[in-house]
């Protein structure tokens, strides 16, 4: 074993380059410069070896504010100085333990994270959302309502976007509100509905915070009576009653923050995160839809409608559109949501909730002034 | 040892001198295989804690550039650690938490305020983001030793980062034209505030050399679009204007160009112009960063030392060649397994008669969408993974053996000044995600 060899040192004063002799004693060694003179003396237990292309030993003290450099070229005397302190680690052993120690607890954070995310945020936000005053939800209702119209006016329809007041709308809505009127007092919610069917071809209808009910025109041209229209209505009133949208909404700050902005975006994983977060709707939205049903099928069975009804237009609107995987991560399984239906229906009398007549006047609420 | 002439250092035999390479006095000694091996390794275990390992990846990822980079034969330093950059980020997010609670109640408020909260909240992101982009600068300089001796960083972020948003929004309204005069200007600003030790830096790089060089570059790519603009109001009547904007019916549009040929004529120039702008956008980006980085190494100053470039224009278009080559094998090898696997597992599905249970429906869409996010995750990180090792590193390399000094005797008596700075900044450009290197 070498116990001498040739080095540069920098001092950590000055970027001056020294070149010396490194003596290797017994628990520290010596930085003697050419003249002689003893420059520093390091021992061994304070020596932490810092990352440098292969072929240099570069040697540093730990913790130490002053930050002079041993660089140690000869591979001799680099072996010795690597023999004798145990905090130089030139193999890569305690950095790999270090190391494994991140990644177990990386993954773990990951685990605790992702138990959150599916079990935590949605009692939290179960819990959260009956505290949150009708006052609040309204206003949440009226500053989402903006965007979520010029996502549905997908015509550019503007200021005609919802039907039922042109001269030939007006019986078709005067009919729509008298169906309405039933459905909304045997609801009884605390707070004032408003209801509005909208141009808009698809079958379906939208629910927003603050009692903000959006029937899509196509849905009323799918239907072939007035009883599937209610039972959807019935089914929107449902998520009203839940106070769904608000609950959406708490979901959705909660999930942003747990994987937005703690975890960060490092390769794009934007993208990642929206589906992740898209998964996790998935699978809330299917209990919420459930739920949904049930409320529709008791508040048609109050009001001695059709319960089946809603059923009936959710077969057909899954059999017209199939493989739309929207509709099918949306909504569970429909045939299992229309077996439900059924089965809670029960054998409940049922009587048309409008007349045929009324119900011709319904089915022309969009029909004025077709561009 | 004074006496020492500095660009050729004669103690010790350097690295370069080892491996034979072309000696100038930045030598880059890195190998690609250990590069791919950090990035390999790092993007699985990305995937795996759902990004929280990027503090340690960033953190090797910069060990390793700047421990193989030698200027005058001393390997640069990189001392930050994993630790200070997830604590930075952690205090950043105590501090956004309330900014992003204050930009939601905006949008809550009823009237003007409430219908501007986006646009309030994006200005407010962007001063942030150049702030932390500022003090993220000054992290890494407080983390870079040379022979011993510390960079650091000086100057207020804030200022910065009013600058850097004023001089942005000109670049936009300039079309361009103005980034040149705009990037010399901050980039005067960072380098006035660049210290190694008691050396302070500047910049030198003359805007008007950039904007001489740049201008047919411009011309070329910009200039067709500003003619199709020009030939669209030429071509405009502003009474059918007028018409236009009261009616707001399907056909209006319908109508105004069959009254004004030279509208169609316009909006074909137009979408010409910026098919035109893309494709050489694009062709022409390696030449444009080649003639920026070379400007921009050439400005570069720390008391009488200078910087200079001889960066080919021909080494960053093979950078990105081989980048795209790279992502081609890639994406083809990537794509068979994908498909090896998928028909294997479809085929053992059918085989044992799972396909036709009723819980499968439910159960295969959730597996569906997580096989999707997967391959998703799997190919942007392989992207990601050649992008670092075939254009950062091979820039970072070709930039490095191309830059000259003068005078470099200046590094020899640098005194030590300054202390580590905080990562906080770090951390809010990570949150941000405007981080950089």
């Amino acid at each position: 074993m070498s116990t001498s060899g040739q080095a540069t040192y920098f001092d950590g004063v000055t970027s001056a380059r020294h070149d010396v002799t490194v003596t290797l004693g017994a628990s520290a060694l010596q930085i003697i410069a050419s003249d002689g003179q003893v420059l520093a003396e390091w021992s061994y237990a304070e020596l932490e070896s810092i990352p440098s292309p292969q072929g240099l030993l570069r040697i540093g003290r730990i913790d130490n504010p002053v930050l002079a450099r041993l660089d140690v070229r000869d591979a001799k005397l680099a072996a010795a100085i690597d023999d004798l302190s145990v905090p130089i680690d030139r193999s890569g052993r305690t950095e790999r333990r270090g190391r494994r120690r991140v990644v177990f607890w990386s993954l773990a954070a990951t685990v605790s994270l992702l138990l959150v995310a599916i079990y935590g945020v949605p009692e939290i936000a179960s819990r959260l959302t009956p505290i949150v005053p009708y006052a609040a939800e309204i206003r949440l209702g009226a500053a989402v309502d903006a965007q979520v119209r010029s996502i549905l006016d997908k015509s550019g329809a503007g200021s005609r976007f919802v039907c039922g007041s042109a001269e030939a709308e007006q019986a078709g809505r005067a009919a729509f509100d008298k169906m309405f009127a039933r459905l909304e007092q045997a609801a009884g919610q605390p707070i004032p509905l408003r209801i509005m069917v909208v141009r808009n071809d698809d079958a379906n209808a939208v629910t927003l915070p603050g009692g903000i009910v959006y029937v899509f025109n196509g849905l009323i041209e799918k239907a072939e009576n007035p009883d599937e229209v209610a039972g959807v209505i019935a089914h929107e009133l449902g998520h009203v009653a839940h106070r769904d949208g608000t609950r959406t909404v708490l979901q959705h700050g909660a999930m942003s923050l747990l994987f937005g902005l703690l975890l960060g975006d490092f390769v794009g994983g934007g993208a990642v995160i929206i589906a992740a977060k898209a998964i996790l709707q998935t699978s809330y939205s299917r209990g919420v839809e459930a739920a949904a049903d049930d409320y529709a099928v008791d508040l048609m069975k109050t009001l001695g409608a059709d319960p089946r009804a809603l059923g009936t237009i959710l077969s057909r609107i899954a059999g017209s559109s199939h493989g739309s995987l929207k509709l099918l991560l949306d909504h569970p399984e429909t045939k299992d949501r229309v077996n439900a239906i059924n089965a809670r229906a029960g054998a409940a009398p049922t009587g048309a909730i409008l007349t045929p007549s009324e119900w011709a006047d319904v089915r022309r609420i969009c029909s004025g002034s077709k561009g | 040892m004074s006496t020492l002439d500095a660009a050729v250092p004669t103690a010790q035999p350097s690295l370069a001198a080892r491996f034979r390479l072309p000696t100038g006095p930045i030598q880059f000694l890195g190998f690609d295989k250990d590069y791919w091996r950090l990035w390999i390794r790092g993007s699985i275990l990305l995937a795996f804690t759902l990004g929280i390992y990027r503090f340690w990846l960033t953190t090797d990822t910069r060990r390793f550039l700047w421990s193989n980079t030698e200027v005058l034969g001393e390997p640069l330093e990189y001392t930050g650690t994993a630790r200070e950059l997830l604590i930075g980020f952690l205090i950043a997010v105590a501090i956004l938490i309330p900014f992003y609670a204050f930009v939601f109640l905006l949008a809550l408020t009823q009237g003007l305020v409430g219908q501007l909260a986006g646009v309030i909240g994006f200005l407010l992101a962007t001063v942030l983001g150049h702030y932390a982009i500022y003090r993220a600068r000054r992290y890494r300089l407080s983390r870079t030793v040379f022979r011993g001796v510390r960079f650091h960083q000086t100057g207020s972020a804030w200022l910065y980062a009013i600058m850097a948003v004023l001089w942005w929004t000109v670049i936009i309204l300039t079309l361009g034209l103005a980034y040149p005069i705009a990037l010399s200007r901050l980039e005067r600003f960072k380098m006035r505030n660049t210290w190694l030790g008691n050396l302070q830096g500047r910049f030198e790089g003359s805007a008007a050399g950039l904007f001489v060089r740049g201008l047919f570059m411009w011309l070329l790519v910009v200039g067709p679009l500003i003619g199709s603009l020009v030939a669209f109001i030429l071509a405009l009547d502003p009474a059918l204007l007028r018409e236009l904007v009261s009616t707001n019916d399907d056909d209006a549009l319908t109508r105004l160009v069959e009254a004004h040929p030279g509208v169609a004529f316009a909006s074909a120039f137009g979408i010409g112009a910026l098919i035109w702008a893309m494709v050489a956008g694009i062709l022409l980006y390696p030449v444009f960063q080649a003639m920026v980085l070379r400007w921009w190494s050439s400005g570069l100053r720390f008391g009488d030392m200078a910087a200079s470039s001889s960066l080919r224009t021909g080494e960053v278009y093979a950078t990105y060649l081989r980048y795209i080559g790279w992502s081609i094998v890639f994406s083809t090898i990537a794509t068979f397994a994908l498909l090896v696997v998928g028909s294997a597992v479809a085929a053992l599905l059918w085989a044992t008669g799972v396909l036709e249970k009723e819980w499968f429906s439910s159960v295969g869409e959730i597996a569906v969408a997580i096989l999707g996010v997967v391959t998703y995750v799997a190919f942007a990180l392989g992207y990601a993974a050649i992008y670092q090792v075939k254009v950062r590193l091979g820039l970072w390399r070709a930039l490095a053996n191309s830059t000259g000094l003068s005078n470099a005797a200046t590094l020899e008596t640098i005194s030590s000044v300054g202390a580590p700075a905080s990562p906080v900044g770090e951390g809010l450009a990570d949150a941000l995600n405007v981080g950089g290197f």
